[in-house]
């Protein structure tokens, strides 16, 4: 048996290991995807002042932090029974665009890009965002940069901090907006949707006016025929921040629809022997392996998934360009894992409109940011949004406030099965005996991984001199036969 | 606009064990070296995120956390960008790398530093969040505050003179 390993997992957040066991013949038995998960922040928030947690979680990962403090403050809303006041909540989902409009720009030029502008199995050299560059033009890399960084400044307007976010207090935000920040925001948020449409366009001439492009996402071996899950608003249109989740099966049925202090009802979570990352899966059906199909409980939360359980955008420009995509890929559902690059730039463009609407909202200014809290703190769920999925957060406190317990399912986890069974169909489709496996190879493997936009151990970040590296041999039912550590 | 034209930068998280000793030198280092005329930084963040906290700097001093093959808890490293190879993270926004986010403030003419130093730490335990160092890291942590202090004193000795000259 022939094993390629991947290690590490190019332009991954964290440190990651794809291990592609092949049979004598040289075709592909079985696929392992592997994560050095960071461990213990759920027991680190026992014992701790619940309204200090959506400051706390932002640590949880320095890329979804933003995302993590949403979530937090939601459930720390649940937690005192309180709603917050219209204008907070426009203020939290204001900040909550603007992270969007960073994060999916960030992964589409530097991560997503250089696999099509450059060429899936271009040199790794030059299969960077340089190279991207190097074929656009320093104008649009410059763009790129300044349209992140402007989004960064509102993070960092709105919530005290880009990254370090201290912005919900239960029931609130700290901070109001002035009637000149608004105008200030409202410039920049314009932009936003001028180069949202810019992006697009560049995904409509590199990608789809491609045929060798068009026919890998369509035909390619990125196929995989699963649920889908996202928040969806009262009208089944996509929202990030508030609504409930739905889920709709591999035919586009709906599965469920349900309010964040019921996801226990729906989603349970697995542990496999090998991975410290847990794999969550639709209780209803029930977890039958990593398979795919209807009486498979394994689901997907992603920008496409998002798209795929809404009846819509709800902003204007959004939804022209939705309708775009499922009829160019021939209708709802669509289970090619690729077009989750379409599906978050269309998620771009919508949140670049929904930060316009927010901004020209007359409420947003208002002084009244804080709801008054009348009842007990006991327990609470909050749910948003993350660009990488679905984020739960789940807090059970005694009457003081201090947290007893928490669960959190981060958005990156509801995926985790997903990825496994994406990265086994790519190489099986890829790697075939008498092909030579060379590096273009292992990366379009990489490729159907890399459009989850994944991002597991979070905020590790220690200088990497030799990262620690696990590599295990298994026989076709799944039993260590050899164990190989470096350390 | 920036204050100084050095900056030193902890990068690190505080409640993941030892990946918090760059913020924790950072924060301490600050008021206690001779030369008072600079930037101090703390956060969790790399890659792309980092061109916008580094530009228009003279000279940018990282302080990191850095596990090597074999290594000592406890040692401090001197190093400069040239040092790494395209593994380097030094955290990331999704895992463009450091020299890669150099190379391409550089490409696109941003004020990037003309001097990027790196100090890194041997460390144990940076997988389990604790807002504690491990054991060995916090018997040594005099040793290694004393050490960084010495080698950020002498690089800071080095560019004092040439940013004068600029």
């Amino acid at each position: 048996m022939k094993t390629y390993s991947i290690d590490p997992i190019t332009r991954l957040e964290g440190h990651g290991k794809i291990e592609i066991f092949c049979a004598d013949d040289g075709d592909v038995e079985n696929v392992y995807f592997q994560v050095p998960e960071l461990r213990g922040f759920e027991k680190f928030l026992e014992g701790r002042p619940v309204e200090e947690v959506s400051q706390i979680v932002t640590k949880i990962c320095g890329v979804c932090s933003g995302c993590h403090h949403m979530a937090a403050g939601k459930a720390t809303d649940a937690v005192f029974g309180v709603r917050p006041t219209p204008t907070a909540v426009k203020l939290r989902e204001l900040f909550l665009m603007a992270h969007y409009v960073h994060s999916h720009i960030a992964h589409f030029y530097a991560l997503a890009a250089p696999d099509f502008v450059v060429g899936p199995t271009a040199p790794p050299a030059e299969r960077n965002i340089l190279g991207v560059i190097a074929k656009v033009g320093i104008e649009i890399g410059t763009e790129v940069l300044k349209q992140r960084r402007i989004a960064q400044e509102i993070q960092a307007l709105l919530g005290g901090h880009q990254t370090h976010v201290v912005m919900n207090t239960p029931g609130g935000v700290r901070k109001g907006l002035t009637e000149a920040q608004r105008k200030d925001i409202e410039e920049k948020a314009k932009g936003f949707i001028e180069f949202a449409k810019f992006s697009l366009k560049i995904f409509n001439d590199v990608v789809l006016s491609n045929k060798y492009y068009v026919d890998i996402i369509l035909n390619g071996p990125y196929s995989l025929k699963i649920y889908s899950m996202g928040l969806v608003d009262e009208n089944n249109k996509v929202n990030f921040y508030d609504g409930k989740v739905r889920v709709v099966d591999p035919e586009g049925i709906e599965h469920c629809k349900y309010a964040a202090e019921d996801y226990r009802n729906w989603v349970e979570e697995r542990v496999e022997s090998y991975s410290y990352l847990k794999y969550p899966y639709l209780k209803q059906v029930g977890w039958k392996g990593f398979v795919e199909g209807k009486n498979s409980g394994v689901y997907h939360a992603t920008p496409l998934a998002r798209l795929n359980v809404a009846d819509g955008m709800a902003t204007p420009l959004a939804q022209e360009h939705y309708e775009q995509m499922y009829e160019t890929l021939g209708g709802k559902p669509v289970h090619a894992t690729l077009a989750m690059h379409w599906a978050r730039l269309v998620e771009l463009l919508y949140a670049s409109e929904r930060a316009l609407e927010l901004v020209q909202d007359k409420e947003i200014t208002c002084p009244d940011i804080q709801a008054e809290l009348p009842n007990v703190p006991k327990e609470g769920v909050g749910i948003v949004e993350a660009q990488r999925g679905t984020l739960t957060h789940h807090y059970w406190t005694d009457e003081k406030g201090i947290i007893t317990k928490a669960n959190i399912i981060v958005g990156t986890t509801n995926n985790n099965a997903a990825i496994s069974m994406s990265l086994k169909k790519a190489a099986q489709g890829l790697i075939k005996k008498g092909i030579i496996v060379e590096e273009g190879i292992l990366n379009m493997v990489e490729m159907a991984f890399r459009a989850y936009d994944p991002c597991f151990s979070c905020a590790t970040h220690s200088l990497p001199g030799n990262m620690p590296l696990e590599v295990i041999f298994r026989d076709a039912k799944g039993n260590i036969t050899r164990q190989v550590k470096r350390n | 606009m920036n204050r100084n034209k050095i900056l030193i930068h902890g990068i690190g998280n505080e409640i993941l064990t030892d990946d918090g000793i760059g913020p924790k030198l950072v924060k301490r280092l600050e008021g206690n070296l001779s030369k008072k005329e600079i930037d101090f930084k703390t956060a969790f963040l790399g890659g792309l995120e980092l061109l916008d906290y580094i530009q228009g700097y003279h000279t940018v001093i990282f302080i990191d956390a850095i596990r090597t093959r074999g290594g000592i808890p406890g040692t401090v490293y001197q190093l400069s960008p040239e040092n790494f190879n395209t593994t380097i993270h030094l955290s990331s926004v999704h895992d463009v790398s450091f020299l890669t986010s150099v190379a391409l403030g550089k490409k696109l003419g941003l004020n990037m530093p003309l001097f990027i130093h790196i100090i890194a730490v041997e460390i144990v335990e940076d997988r389990m969040f604790d807002d504690n160092f491990s054991p060995q890291i916090r018997e040594k942590y005099e040793e290694i505050f004393n050490e960084v202090k010495e080698i950020t004193e002498s690089i800071l000795a080095i560019n004092n003179a040439d940013i004068a000259e600029n």
